[in-house]
């Protein structure tokens, strides 16, 4: 599904991803953990094709296609989703006549039909039911004035109706109480398929109590230093990521 | 190239030698003494005064120059007005959408029955074109027609009512509800013949609201497909009596051969309430004052307005809103998206005078500028006399936030679609207000269109 080998990428003049090798497998949930600065959210970016980074070696693959050779909404094409850490407000913007939209756009390029009104109602009302969101917050404004936890909501409803081939989570859990990340964790598992692969990008352990992930995988300095299954978070957890600095300067 | 350039100055300042003798006998109403008399003192003022250049301060961002260029005939002859046949379904295409209301549709600046519906109007209410009115009943508009306007300050207003033949005529008797619109529609068509000099037409309205009356308006200019260059100068004059309540919506979607000026002269009297949403999309070069006056307490003053303006296009708007008296409330908020090599200016002032006390006024410009070659000149101004009084104004003037492109750019949206809908949601607020429905689908449409064909 992803394919990533030997990935570098600055920043201006500072090298944040020194070298980044990563494969992920259809319908695998994979994690990527590590400390802030770690290069986490700059991995997703890069992937999703933010401005503002230069990538100097490497490459990426979707499925076979170089996914960094195209706009960010090629990427949204091809079945790329990224769920913002902070999900931008659109004031003015209707959140149901946003969402149509980019359906749609994403149905057009890939050559199918669009959705008419009636239809897409009908299928927003189908994934509303699985997040639990409340229907009014289709009639306001892209993320205007909604809460954390509503923001982060919105996102997760949006891989649902967009249905992504990977969907990257970038620190989806922050700043959530534990009742809304439950929420959020119930729809992102609702949305697992073996068609789908996610890369979920997290500081802590917690998220991970609730998004089961195949494989975890420790970022620092730019490039993962460890790989493991699911217990690796849960050795995160009690170590923290002190012994990181300890294990990359013995490697330096 | 100094000479070129001070001879043109020069000519802005005198009255074309075609205008001076702008006032025939025969134009409406000058059967009547003060009728004729009234005009010949506006166009006393504007040959005294001349037409304004850049150095005065009302006209610093907008040079009349090209208007001048055209050599505009101010009162064009019958013939040069008159359409054809072959016209007829341009005209019904420009008219579009239909709308549910109570019609006057002038032609190149005159009332055209043919196209017009105006049956079953309730008793209490008149509608009909100046010119009928001012011929056959003048004492009808003794309250309105030249007693509003504000000829000393306005040029182009001095010149309309110097020359204007035709236009709109509503009166509302006291406590009549109109429940369904009437809608103004200036059709333009232009000289179609390449060899005539392109007119320029002098439409006015005089609009009167009884006590308690209450009425909505809607106004579009628009131009049929392929129209050659005109102008319109238009000026209204508007009286709400007490507690009259008057819900206006302008559109101005006219082509990009169009010049336009409009004086929109609105009386305020106790109690009344006027609001206004200002749409200026089309036009090569557009002046819009928009003067208030109340002259009773507890009136309410709202005027919005949206304008796109892009390449080849100027568009310019003055707002003047007196408040003369204690405990009026007013509120202006224009918002502008600007692109290309578009120049659009806004000069707002609110007067408070020293007994408006506990006057209420605010006034806000809002502009988006999708390229840099675009130029907005904003001022708004407060001009306070009195000392207890809430009055604010602010202005901003922006880009589209590159997150919020790339937000949408990652759900699948190209990055025009995602200007697009982001110019949208900035105009969002004041096009809300537009209503009915086919309208306001009928701007944004329009808005579309122009932002996806455009160059940034």
């Amino acid at each position: 599904m992803l394919s990533i080998k030997g990935l570098r990428a600055n920043v201006g003049d500072k090298e944040i991803l020194h070298g980044l090798d990563l494969e992920i497998g259809a319908g695998e949930i994979h994690a990527i953990m590590g400390p802030n600065g770690s290069g986490k959210s700059t991995l997703a970016h890069v992937l999703s094709g933010r401005d503002g980074y230069t990538v100097t070696a490497g490459s990426a693959e979707l499925n076979g296609v170089n996914l960094l050779a195209l706009e960010p909404e090629q990427r949204a094409h091809l079945g790329l989703f990224l769920a913002f850490q902070y999900p931008v407000e659109l004031p003015g913007v209707n959140n149901t006549y946003f969402l149509k939209a980019a359906l749609n756009a994403i149905r057009r390029a890939r050559g199918e039909s669009e959705y008419d009104a009636v239809a897409f109602m009908r299928l927003m009302k189908e994934k509303l039911r699985v997040l639990h969101l409340d229907e009014s917050l289709l009639k306001r404004p892209v993320n205007f004035g909604f809460s954390g936890g509503e923001k982060k909501r919105n996102e997760i409803f949006q891989m649902a109706l967009l249905e992504p081939k990977l969907a990257i989570l970038d620190e989806t859990d922050s700043g959530l109480d534990i009742d809304a990340l439950r929420i959020v964790a119930d729809g992102v598992n609702a949305c697992r398929s073996p068609e789908r692969s996610m890369m979920v990008v997290t500081h802590y352990q917690r998220l991970l109590d609730y998004i089961q992930p195949d494989y975890v995988h420790v970022l620092a300095h730019g490039q993962i230093i460890r790989s493991g299954g699911k217990e690796l978070a849960l050795e995160l957890e009690e170590r923290g990521y002190g012994w990181i600095e300890q294990v990359t300067e013995v490697a330096a | 190239m100094m000479t070129s350039v001070s001879n043109s100055n020069a000519s802005i300042h005198a009255m074309p030698n075609t205008w001076l003798s702008a006032a025939p006998n025969q134009l409406a109403g000058n059967h009547m003494t003060d009728i004729k008399q009234a005009r010949s003192v506006a166009l006393k003022q504007v040959l005294e005064r001349g037409l304004p250049t850049v150095k005065n301060e009302g006209w610093r961002y907008t040079s009349l120059r090209s208007l001048l260029a055209q050599n505009f005939i101010c009162t064009p002859s019958d013939d040069v007005l008159t359409v054809n046949e072959e016209a007829h379904t341009a005209i019904e295409t420009a008219l579009q959408p239909a709308l549910e209301t109570y019609r006057v549709v002038l032609i190149n600046g005159r009332y055209a029955p043919q196209w017009s519906y105006l049956e079953n109007l309730p008793s209490g209410v008149q509608i009909d074109s100046l010119n009928a009115v001012l011929n056959q009943s003048p004492a009808r508009l003794a309250a309105v027609f030249t007693q509003i306007a504000d000829t000393a300050h306005y040029p182009f207003t001095a010149l309309n009512i110097a020359s204007c033949d035709d236009g709109l005529v509503i009166l509302i008797d006291d406590g009549v509800t109109l429940e369904r619109p009437i809608e103004l529609l200036h059709v333009s068509t232009g000289s179609l013949n390449q060899s005539v000099t392109p007119p320029m037409m002098h439409p006015h309205h005089c609009i009167q609201l009884g006590t308690g009356a209450q009425a909505q308006l809607i106004e579009r200019f628009v131009s049929i497909e392929n129209a050659g260059v005109y102008c319109t100068n238009a000026v209204l004059e508007i009286a709400l009596s007490p507690r009259a309540v008057l819900r206006h919506a302008r559109l101005q979607l006219e082509s990009l051969n169009a010049f336009h000026i409009t004086g929109l002269h609105l009386q305020q009297a106790i109690g009344s309430d006027y609001s206004g949403i200002n749409i200026g999309i089309g036009g090569a070069w557009s002046r819009t004052d928009l003067i208030t006056r109340f002259i009773g307490e507890q009136a309410h003053c709202e005027q919005r307005g949206l304008y796109l303006v892009g390449d080849q296009q100027i568009m310019d708007y003055h707002l003047d809103i007196a408040h003369q008296v204690p405990n009026c409330s007013s509120q202006e908020q224009f918002k502008g998206i600007l692109y290309g090599q578009g120049k659009a200016v806004f000069d707002g002032r609110i007067l408070v005078a020293a007994n408006a006390q506990q006057t209420d006024a605010n006034m806000t410009n809002n502009n988006l500028l999708l390229s840099r070659n675009a130029e907005i000149d904003t001022k708004p101004q407060l001009e306070i006399y009195a000392d207890d009084v809430k009055c604010s104004h602010g202005t901003t003037v922006g880009q589209l936030d590159p997150d919020m492109l790339f937000y949408l750019q990652s759900r699948g949206l190209t990055r025009s679609q995602a200007r697009q809908m982001l110019s949208l949601g900035f105009a969002a607020d004041v096009l809300t207000t537009l209503a009915p429905e086919q309208l306001h689908e009928q701007v944004i449409n329009q808005i579309e269109r122009r932002l996806e064909t455009a160059t940034f």
